[in-house]
């Protein structure tokens, strides 16, 4: 499957003697992706302010096309900063399923990954990946806001290589993790 | 008004009361002797220009218990070496020494006066209910339906004593001694 662009004049004034490229949309599909994640805004315990350090002008985000969303529906990310707790398993599930497709998670710090700390506690889910699909995870309690940003970096590696051939693979096979459904 | 003046003038009204072993920083911690003392005292307080109930709360004094829920041994130094002496308790934590009670706390602050009475209630661990403050005090609501989640006193005449904090599946009052949790089915 290709296509052909007219307008793209950055690209093709470069190239020797050529107006034209042709390549593959899944190529062109995942750069937009990749270059625009935007991850639905919620934090949940101290991740959370490393989080909001990324996104402030020292660190900027913004150079990554990551631009936090206050609505799950506008949403391709969802970063998990923070403990979760059972309480809180039940909404999270709920945002995560109003993100439209194809839809990414981040598992940052320690409690998120595996419960951290509070693993023998009453009140704290074992690892966010119980109840959604991780796509990377940080080490770290906290994890430096670079960190955040480098696990960011890995997931633009990963949606790179995604591609749009149907019928042969779900959605979260096609992305690479594990289907926690299957 | 200093501690002990204070202090004077409460006695002077409820004789059994007493000063508590461990004071709570420079305020004055009294211990009720017995339940049926509370109302009263609370509402006397509340006449007298301590009109606002801050805290709520209460500890559980049994000992650690393992991580099957047994008890373990009063007293009991993890960090002892075998056959060693025991060292000698320093004065906090000879003022709370482990036994079967629950140590319920109310904290009664004047406004007009700035000052803050600390009353310690000791009751039995179970089947044992305390009057509820909440006919005197509104703030009291909530912080019993905490502590009744949370450890499992029962307030009688509490018009709303439900859960609070803890999600529906979680079974028991988690800050219990003796509490063992039953799997969810968030745990494997």
């Amino acid at each position: 499957m290709a296509m052909i662009l007219e307008k793209l004049p950055g690209l093709t004034k470069g190239l020797p003697g050529g107006e034209l490229l042709l390549t593959t949309s899944d190529y062109f599909i995942d750069l937009g992706r990749r270059q625009s994640m935007w991850p639905m805004t919620f934090g949940l315990a101290c991740c959370a302010i490393e989080m909001m350090a990324s996104y402030a002008s020292r660190l900027d985000f913004d150079r990554m096309g990551v631009i936090p969303r206050a609505s799950p529906r506008q949403a391709d990310v969802m970063i998990v900063a923070g403990t979760v707790c059972k309480k809180m398993a039940d909404p999270i599930l709920e945002i995560y399923h109003q993100m439209p497709e194809p839809r990414f998670v981040i598992s940052m710090g320690s409690c998120a990954n595996c419960g951290g700390p509070y693993y023998d506690s009453y009140s704290v889910l074992k690892g966010v990946d119980r109840i959604v699909p991780v796509d990377v995870y940080i080490a770290g309690c906290p994890p430096r806001p670079e960190a955040l940003q480098y696990a960011v970096v890995k997931l633009q590696e990963k949606i790179a290589k995604m591609s749009l051939k149907k019928g042969l693979a779900t959605v979260q096979q096609e992305k690479g993790s594990r289907d926690i459904n299957a | 008004m200093t501690n002990d003046e204070m202090f004077a003038k409460i006695q002077a009204r409820f004789p059994k009361l007493e000063k508590a072993a461990g004071q709570v920083k420079d305020y004055l911690t009294v211990r009720l002797a017995a339940k049926e003392d509370l109302l009263p005292l609370a509402k006397w307080l509340k006449e007298s220009s301590f009109d606002m109930l801050e805290t709520v709360t209460a500890t559980d004094q049994l000992g650690p218990v393992d991580m099957k829920g047994y008890i373990r041994q009063m007293n009991f130094n993890p960090f002892l070496p075998e056959g060693a002496t025991p060292q000698i308790v320093s004065a906090p934590t000879a003022a709370y020494p482990y036994r079967p009670v629950m140590d319920l706390l109310y904290v009664f602050f004047s406004v007009s006066e700035k000052a803050r009475v600390f009353v310690h209630l000791e009751i039995a661990r179970d089947g044992v209910s305390v009057p509820s403050l909440t006919p005197l005090f509104k703030s009291a609501d909530w912080q019993e339906r905490e502590t009744f989640d949370l450890l499992g006193i029962r307030f009688e005449g509490h018009p709303n004593l439900i859960k609070i904090l803890t999600p529906d599946f979680i079974q028991g009052h988690p800050l219990r001694k003796d509490y063992v949790h039953v799997k969810d089915r968030f745990d494997e």
